[in-house]
Formats: structure tokens, C-alpha cells, sequence
């Protein structure tokens, strides 16, 4: 037994969540050939197939790439502070994709451990999930390999599986259940498994390697395609880096929160002058040994959901899965 | 303090030009309340702001028995030091902490205390002698090596003076060869050397390095040499910081973050770590 | 009495010392009357007016900027306004593509013993900012909706007949070059990127056909390529123009460095519409021959789309395209000719560009990025290609270039005679926009 929904049922359900005022966002068709998940002004918007997934991820709905932290206001020598006390509001992700719900249990790690990161919790409580699950994969995408799939649950409040005219809802959470209560009808028809891809290779060997092979040459030799940009972590679930800077004058101004990447070469930079990391290939490793040792050792689970966004979007296309399986053979 | 990111609210009560260009700066809690209930232990870092420049991370300088105001002491070196420099007393700045790990003053009790450092290394040395001195009865006697490239860039001359004079603690200054003035009364060569030739006991001590990496990769064989292991020698990492509570992502060496897990790390805990810092 | 809420322009004005300033000393000195509406600020000459400045004046707030300065002729420093001259006349065309109101930017020459012209100059440019109004389309989207999205682009071509025989070559000139010590690495095409060949053994990594979009001249200015020894790299004709350029900046050792230039029919990019340089020029190995066929148009439909559009709809536009922009700087990297060590973007003494992901942020970069690349650019693509948002960067470049070539004759990359655009200046360089 399983409950579902008419597809045009679903698109007036979310005509009825913008109408209420709650931010509504899902892929839209920015231009030909380049679906990004986007902040819906219609319903009408949401491009439902014929894309693997969006260029994008859903981080910034929780984790935004430019966020205040504080204002100041100088005067004499007297300041004052203030924060953004404004109501987040309710927000759903549509039609997300299974790698992108996952990365939110995945990040809840970071923002919460020791101390808690407010901004992010505020937003990530105020957010619904309701994942797609995929029913095709392209040569960049490696969700099995890091113990996801195309249906995986993980972080989605709402699982919708296509059935052609329908979709197959599995509320998973209280929220979901909330959004989605009196709006389905039982029916005996479930989905199709999806397969997936094959795993590509083994996250514990690529521990291992980071670990043990720190110094080996395989990080210079392996990275020298990579420019430096920041178009893998950017677009990254799991990504968090980032940089805290004072933008204004010297009367008033704000403390904000930027994304920042890793792989700039300054990221690491020392006033004196020094830099831990000064080349590509250190940057790169620093990447890896995130993803898959500091962050599993720290928290338990591997700092990545196998989404291919980083290969698809790097303009040289490298990313991480070139560097991952080419452990094996280093 | 209403989230992890918004700074406290400082006066600075006090600035003392240290060297051309290293000053030491003392602030207090505005919000007195806020200044009652904190406490840090020494050797951890704060973050200090200069309004509409940004951030800086330095080491708390002062002893953590001192309950009314906190200092730090830094270098003109870029966009935020060069606000910080222009500071004065009666001016608001920011400050978040305190943050990392602190030096294992349980751990050094009853043991002889070993300081070396060099140039600006001073600050995070001195709150660490300052409150050795005022739980006296805890640590053994009191080495300070301390150098700087010339005289004009030692830092907080007259406590070391006044340290001299204290009982069981032994300072000995030094700046590079080439940095003395003719009236200099104090040793002339590296730090490492100085301490060598100074012929200092290392029984059932620990030491305290602070300094440039070539200071330490310097200082380290000579400790050996004394007898002593890796983990009994302490010192601090400097890292290019931001958040200082863990989450920016920028400031890890290998698996640890150095804002958490340090900076203040033993030699074994060092040499355990990726060559990443 | 005027209505107690008639608006009061702010009129930012960049001006000389030694000219304008003196001018605008000797109005007061004489007692002509200006309105205070305009803020002086002095800088010792045009030559070293930033564009930036004039961008930071409306960001914070200016409703029209005045630039001003020495006549031709007179500069204090004998041609700092022949420079600035050279550099406005570009600056205007890729502010207009951008959708700035043009009629809130004024230049003038105005000598110090023109303080009526100063005076005149001030008044009028108050009163006309007065009737345009507040600037409030400044980086908005002024109300009109997502643009429509332009045609699609073309798939790739299909590979031409002769390009498994160029694959081979190829890979028969690097193991040649490799094997005699003339290179250590050669930087290709591979399968799922570039390849970095250090052994003849490996030159069959090297492909050629229609998925060799990237321009490999990027990695001459990395550090982690450098260090490899002396390099070859594989370029089309496209690619080879910036070698014409970066070799001009000394940026290249043409002796060391050997260029295997491929023919190339075209590779499915509106860039290969109007390409003229199917066959590599000054290439040391060139490898095949491209078929003789004009270029399929002379100019790029989405730029002339772009300006037929009216000045707050084109402003609107790239606020659409710059909201999605994340500062990944995929656009900075990928371009060869941003080599800059330390990029003005990173710098934060002063910051001059917002580094956050903001429209003022995001606008700043762009602009500073194409002007920055004025006369050099030369057209390759690759930024619009990086973009993982899909925004169409070029097109900004492209305005330079075509302007580059309407007003000076100037085609970056074409000729390796030709001096540095922004470098040089002509006493003959128009100036009808100039009062």
C-alpha cells in the first residue's frame, strides 16, 4: 500500500505553498541545457525530468553563499551592533535530488558540534525537504559509492518516486507528513527500484591512502588539470568553507559570511607569508583528506553524496571522482 | 553574547607601544555583566575586530588571574593590524573567544618550566609566566630564553626585567648578531645557540617554544639533546583562522583543528600530524 | 521657493591636480557660483583614475560622476591624459553594454584658467541630473522579468574527415618532442581533460576531436606547470592569439616554449561562427589544414540582441545573469591572460572589489574583469564555457573587442606587431564624448 498524488495535484500544491508566502524552490530551466535549483516565482517553473540533476545544489537554502553575521555602526568611538532578528520563512526544497537531501544530516555535523550555528539551524528548521528519486545517472554521478542511492532517504522529509501520471509519496517526517496530510490517495501501485551506478571505488582505501600516503607525488601528478577555481566546492552539497569579512565604512558597515573554497590559493595564507598549502596538489589533497578521513573520523560519515557536480562543473572537467579513482592505480 | 559569530563589545584602556611596530592593547567587557562570568585558561586565543576592517586572531596575552581586563599584543603586518594599530584608548573594539585548548598548566605542576621564543612568540609566553609566577609554589624554577632580531624589536622589555628579579627564574635575553646596540648587556646570536651555550638544567622539566618554524626546527634537537622527549615539549601553532570555533573549515592541520584541538600541541602531537601547517 | 523635498543630485567628481582642481579653485577664488552638489575629490592626474572609482562613486551613492583634467597637450605628466583618454573611450562602451546611464558619466578638459568653464560645466551637469532624477537602476532589475533565454548554441561538430589522421600526428610529434629532450611535458587534449605528457610512452593519451574545447594556454602561467620544465602545448587557432599576447607581456619565452598548432573546422561555439583563424598561424608544428571557408557571420547575434535592448532593460539583464553568479572566479582561472599573482579581487588594502556574492560584489568583478582584459582578450570563450551558472560572461568581453576594433582598428591577438592597446595611445584617439 502506498499513497500518491496526480503530478498536476502536486504542481497546485506547491501553487498553494507559494500563495501562503513560504519560499518555494526547485529546478528551473535557467537556460538551454542548464537546469539549477532556483527560488520559484510559479509553480510552472519547476523542471520536473529530462536533466540527471541540477548544476546546483540546495546548500544555499540553509548555508547562504553571502549571509550577515552583524551590522556595526561607529560612532566616536562608540559601537553598535546589531543582528538580523528577521523571521526565516518557511521554506521548501522541491524536488530535490536524494545527493542533495542527504548533505543536510551530513552538515548538521559541523554547524552543531561544540557550539551551535544558529544562523544555519534557524534555516534548517524552517526548511521542508521533499527529494525526487532519480531514475537515471550519468557517468559523473558515484552516490553508491559513498553508501547512497537513487532512492536514498537520508535527510528528505518527503520521498517522491514518478509512476508516470502520479507520484508515489513516502512522508518520512512529522514535516512532511504536515505538508502533505488529506492530500494523497492510497493506491496499491509502489515504484521501480533504480539501480543506480556502480561503485567506482572504495571510500575506506581512499582513507587510507590520504592518510598514509600524505607525501606521495600522486597529489602534484594527479591535480595538475586543476586551476584553482571554485566551481567543484561551490556547487557542492557538503561543501562549508567559508570566510568572515567586514564590508563598509568606517561609520557603518556589516560583518558577513562568504563562501570560500579550499582550493584558492590563498585559503591558507599566513600574514608572514607562509602557506602550508602552496601548491594545487596539497590543495587537492586537503580536499580528499576532508571529505573522506577528517570529516568521517571527526563525525562519522563521509563529507561528500556522490552528486558528480564537482566533475560536471569544473570547466576542465576534473573534480573529485577523477582524483578518487585514480587511487587505486597510484 | 547573542550568537557564536557576534563579537563582545571592548573598551581599550590601555595601549603601550612595544617596538616599531608591535603594540599590546588592553581591553575591558562594556557589558560588565559579561565581564563577571568569563574566564579562559591561559594560552587560549581570542578574536579580536576592528570594525569595518575584520578579524584577527591572537593569543590572550595576559595571565587568566587577571580578572579585569585582557590584553594582546601584535604586529603591523596587514589591513586589520594597521586599524588595530591605529587604536586608542577609549575606543570600541570586538572580541570573540575564548577559544582553543589553552596551555596543561595541571599537567607542568611541580616541574621546572622552560620558555624559549622569539620576536613576537613573546605575548603568548608571557601570560604563561605570569600565572606561573602567581601559583609560585606550584613550578619549579624558570627559564626564559627570549630573542629578537634587533633590541628595538624585544617586547615587553620591562617584565622581563622585573621577571629577573624573581626568585628561581632565570632570564636571558638575546637578539641576532648584528641586532645589539653598543650599551646591550644581554647575548647576541640565535636562540637556539643562546640556549645551548647557556647550560640550562632540563631535569623533569617542560619547555614552551614559541617562535618562527626555523626557531623551533632549531630549537628541538638542542632539547633532545638535554634529554628531553617530544612530549614534554609544548608549543603554538599559528594558523590563518576565521570562525575560531570549528566550522570555517580553514584552519585544520591533518585531522585536527587547530582553533579545537590547539594550538597549544606537544611535540609527539605534532610530529603525529600531516605536514600541514 | 522650490518644494521642500525637490531632489538634491550628488555629483562625485574625479578631476586633476594640476588642471581642473586649480579651475575649480580659481571659480571659487573669483566668486562664480556652482551648486554644492558637487564632491571634489583630486588625484594628480586623469592617467591615474581607476575605472573602478568611478563604479565605487555610484555604488555608494553618486548620481552622476564628472571626470575631468588637462587638455591634450597640457598634462602635467605629458600624456597621463592621453592614457586616461584611451581608456575612457572603451569604458564608455562597455558601460553602456552593461546598461549604465551614460547620461550620468560627463568628461571634460578643463584647464586652470577655466574656472567659468568649471562653472558652466557643474551647473549644467546639476541641473541635468536633477531631471533625470535619483540613479536607482543601478545594478536593479528594474522591474522586467528573467530575460528570454537565447537560442540555444549549436551541438559540437561532428568530427571532420581528417581528424583521426591530426590525432595521430599529434601524438607522433609529442613522442618526438619528448623523446629528444626538446620538451618535458606536453600539455593536450585527453580523454576526460587535459593530459600532462611527460613520456613518449604516454603520447597516446593525446586525443583529438570535438570534445577539445578548453584552451590549454591556461596552464603556462601555473606554478605547478612551470616547475615541469619547458612545456609544448596543443592550441587551436583560437588559442594561439593569446600566445600572440602573452608573449608581447613577457609572460612566454617563445624560444622555450613549442606551440603544435591543429587545424580546426570549428567546434560547435558561437565563437566558431566568426572565426577567421581556422589555421594556426605561428604555430611550430602545425598539424593539418583547415578548409578555406569564410566565417559564417561577422558578428555575434546575442551581443547586437543585447543592444538593441534600452539601457535599464540591458541593466536588468545582467542583474538577472549576475544574481546567480557564487564568486567561484571559474572565469578568472580558466583564462589565460589573468595571470596576475595576486589578483585586485583578492587584495584587501584596499578592497576594491566587494568579495561577497552581492550585486555591488558581483558587478564590480565582472566590470573589473572584461576591463581588465580590454585589448587582450581574445575571444577564446573559455569563461562563458566555465561558468557553472551559465552566465554569459563573454559578452562583455566581446563589446570591448568590437569597440577595440570600431574605434582604434584593434583586433587582440591578431597581429604580433601591434602594440598594447591600454598601453598606447594615439594623439588622434576620438573624443567626441569629451567636453
Amino acid at each position: 500500500m502506498s499513497e500518491i498524488i496526480s503530478k498536476a495535484g502536486l504542481r497546485e500544491l506547491a501553487k498553494e505553498w507559494i500563495a501562503q508566502g513560504k519560499a518555494v524552490a526547485g529546478p528551473v530551466q535557467t537556460k538551454p541545457g542548464l537546469v539549477m535549483y532556483a527560488k520559484l516565482a510559479s509553480a510552472d517553473e519547476i523542471v520536473w525530468k529530462g536533466f540527471v540533476r541540477p548544476a546546483n545544489s540546495v546548500k544555499e537554502f540553509v548555508f547562504p553563499r553571502h549571509e550577515l553575521l552583524c551590522t556595526y555602526k561607529m560612532e566616536g568611538n562608540r559601537v553598535e551592533l546589531a543582528n538580523d532578528e528577521a523571521e526565516i520563512p518557511a521554506q521548501i526544497l522541491l524536488a530535490v535530488r536524494p545527493c542533495d537531501a542527504a548533505a543536510f544530516p551530513i552538515l548538521d555535523h559541523v554547524f552543531n558540534w561544540d557550539c551551535r550555528d544558529e544562523l544555519y539551524n534557524r534555516r534548517r528548521g524552517a526548511t521542508t525537504v521533499i527529494a525526487l528519486a532519480c531514475e537515471s545517472h550519468d557517468e559523473s554521478c558515484f552516490c553508491t559509492s559513498v553508501g547512497l542511492s537513487p532512492q536514498a532517504e537520508r535527510g528528505s522529509d518527503v520521498m517522491l518516486f514518478d509512476l508516470g501520471e502520479e507520484y508515489e509519496v513516502r512522508c518520512l517526517t512529522d514535516k512532511g507528513r504536515a505538508l502533505f496530510a488529506g492530500k494523497t490517495q492510497p493506491s496499491e501501485r509502489t515504484a521501480p527500484t533504480c539501480m543506480g551506478p556502480d561503485p567506482r571505488f572504495n571510500p575506506e582505501q581512499v582513507k587510507q591512502f590520504v592518510d598514509g600516503q600524505f607525501t606521495s607525488p600522486y597529489w602534484q601528478e594527479a591535480t595538475l588539470a586543476c586551476l584553482g577555481c571554485g566551481a567543484c566546492a561551490y556547487n557542492c552539497p557538503t561543501c562549508h568553507c567559508f570566510d568572515i569579512v567586514d564590508e563598509g565604512n568606517s561609520q557603518h558597515g556589516e560583518r558577513v559570511r562568504n563562501w570560500d573554497s579550499c582550493q584558492f590559493a590563498q585559503f591558507t595564507l599566513h600574514a608572514s607569508g607562509h602557506n602550508p598549502r602552496p601548491d594545487q596538489g596539497s590543495r587537492q589533497r586537503q580536499r580528499v583528506l576532508h571529505k573522506f578521513s577528517i570529516y568521517p573520523e571527526k563525525f562519522g560519515e563521509i563529507l561528500c553524496t556522490g552528486c558528480g557536480n564537482c566533475t560536471r562543473n569544473c570547466p576542465e572537467g576534473q573534480g573529485m571522482l577523477t582524483l578518487l579513482t585514480g587511487i587505486e592505480h597510484a | 553574547m547573542p550568537d557564536i559569530y557576534t563579537p563582545d563589545l571592548m573598551e581599550v584602556v590601555n595601549v603601550r607601544k612595544q617596538t616599531p611596530d608591535v603594540k599590546s592593547v588592553r581591553i575591558q567587557f562594556q557589558n560588565k555583566a559579561r565581564a563577571s562570568q568569563f574566564d579562559f585558561r591561559v594560552g587560549q586565543f581570542g578574536i579580536f575586530s576592528a570594525f569595518g576592517s575584520g578579524e584577527s586572531t591572537f593569543n590572550i596575552c595576559s595571565s587568566s588571574n587577571w580578572k579585569d581586563s585582557l590584553e594582546f599584543c601584535f604586529r603591523k603586518v596587514g589591513r586589520v593590524t594597521e586599524a588595530l594599530w591605529r587604536v586608542e584608548e577609549g575606543d570600541t573594539i570586538g572580541f570573540r573567544g575564548p577559544y582553543g585548548n589553552g596551555y596543561p598548566v595541571e599537567k607542568w605542576e611541580g616541574k621546572n618550566l622552560i620558555f624559549l621564543g622569539g620576536g613576537i612568540a613573546m605575548p603568548p609566553i608571557r601570560c604563561a609566566v605570569w600565572y606561573a609566577l602567581e601559583n609560585r609554589e606550584k613550578y619549579g624554577d624558570i627559564t626564559i630564553v627570549y630573542g629578537a632580531r634587533t633590541v628595538a624589536d624585544l617586547v615587553y622589555v620591562d617584565e622581563l626585567a622585573e621577571w629577573a628579579k624573581r626568585d628561581r627564574v632565570r632570564v636571558i635575553q638575546c637578539v641576532d648578531p648584528g641586532g645589539q646596540t653598543p650599551d646591550w648587556k644581554g647575548e647576541v646570536g640565535f636562540v637556539p645557540t643562546v640556549f645551548e651555550r647557556s647550560k640550562v638544567a632540563a631535569e623533569n622539566s617542560v619547555a614552551l617554544v614559541i617562535g618562527p618554524p626555523i626557531m623551533i626546527k632549531n630549537t628541538l634537537p638542542v632539547l633532545e639533546k638535554l634529554g628531553m622527549g617530544p612530549d614534554s615539549i609544548y608549543t603554538s601553532l599559528e594558523n590563518r583562522m576565521k570562525c575560531g570555533v570549528g566550522k570555517c573549515g580553514r584552519c585544520n592541520a591533518g585531522p585536527v583543528y587547530v582553533c579545537k584541538e590547539g594550538p597549544v600541541f606537544t611535540m609527539e602531537q605534532l610530529q603525529m600530524l600531516p605536514q600541514d601547517y | 521657493m522650490s518644494e521642500a523635498s525637490q531632489f538634491e543630485p550628488k555629483i562625485v567628481a574625479y578631476v586633476c591636480n594640476w588642471c581642473t582642481y586649480l579651475g575649480a579653485d580659481l571659480a571659487g577664488t573669483t566668486r562664480l557660483e556652482y551648486p554644492a552638489n558637487v564632491r571634489i575629490i583630486r588625484l594628480p592626474c586623469t592617467g591615474r583614475i581607476d575605472f573602478n572609482l568611478l563604479i565605487k562613486a555610484f555604488e555608494i551613492g553618486a548620481d552622476a560622476v564628472l571626470v575631468s583634467g588637462c587638455h591634450p597637450g597640457d598634462c602635467h605628466y605629458t600624456a597621463g591624459n592621453y592614457h586616461a583618454r584611451r581608456r575612457w573611450i572603451l569604458f564608455r562602451e562597455l558601460l553602456d553594454t552593461l546598461g549604465f546611464d551614460l547620461r550620468r558619466i560627463h568628461f571634460t578638459w578643463i584647464s586652470a584658467a577655466e574656472g567659468r568653464k568649471w562653472q558652466e560645466a557643474v551647473t549644467r551637469i546639476t541641473e541635468e541630473t536633477r531631471k533625470l532624477g535619483p540613479y536607482r537602476e543601478l545594478y536593479q532589475k528594474n522591474g522586467f522579468q528573467r530575460p528570454n533565454a537565447p537560442p540555444p548554441p549549436k551541438p559540437p561538430a561532428p568530427a571532420k574527415t581528417n581528424a583521426a589522421a591530426q590525432e595521430q600526428q599529434l601524438r607522433e610529434t609529442c613522442a618526438r618532442l619528448l623523446s629528444e629532450g626538446t620538451v618535458q611535458v606536453v600539455i593536450g587534449y585527453g580523454v576526460g581533460g587535459p593530459v600532462f605528457v611527460r613520456r613518449a610512452e604516454d603520447a597516446a593519451k593525446l586525443v583529438w576531436d570535438a570534445g577539445c574545447q578548453a584552451n590549454l594556454t591556461t596552464y603556462l602561467k601555473r606554478k605547478e606547470i612551470k616547475r615541469l620544465g619547458k612545456a609544448a602545448v596543443v592550441v587551436k587557432g583560437c588559442d594561439e592569439r593569446g600566445l600572440v599576447i602573452l608573449e608581447k607581456e613577457s609572460q612566454i619565452d617563445r624560444q622555450t616554449l613549442r606551440v603544435i598548432g591543429m587545424a580546426c573546422d570549428g567546434m560547435g561555439q558561437p565563437k566558431c561562427d566568426t572565426c577567421t583563424v581556422h589555421q594556426p598561424r605561428f604555430a611550430d608544428e602545425i598539424i593539418g589544414q583547415a578548409a578555406d571557408t569564410p566565417p559564417e557571420a561577422t558578428h555575434a547575434g546575442a551581443l547586437d540582441a543585447l543592444m538593441q535592448l534600452s539601457p535599464a532593460e540591458r541593466m536588468s539583464f545582467w542583474a538577472h545573469e549576475y544574481e546567480r553568479c557564487v564568486k567561484c572566479y571559474a572565469c578568472r582561472q580558466v583564462c589565460p591572460l589573468c595571470y596576475c599573482e595576486r589578483c585586485i579581487a583578492d587584495k584587501n588594502r584596499p578592497v576594491t572589489i566587494d568579495t561577497s556574492a552581492t550585486p555591488e560584489g558581483n558587478f564590480a568583478w565582472h566590470i573589473t574583469r572584461a576591463f581588465h582584459l580590454a585589448g587582450r582578450c581574445v575571444g577564446c570563450g573559455e569563461c562563458t564555457r566555465a561558468c557553472p551558472a551559465g552566465i554569459p560572461l563573454g559578452l562583455l568581453n566581446l563589446s570591448l573587442a568590437r569597440a577595440a576594433e570600431k574605434h582604434f582598428g584593434y583586433q587582440a591577438g591578431m597581429d604580433p606587431k601591434a602594440e598594447p592597446l591600454i598601453g598606447t595611445y594615439a594623439l588622434t584617439d576620438k573624443e567626441e564624448f569629451i567636453r
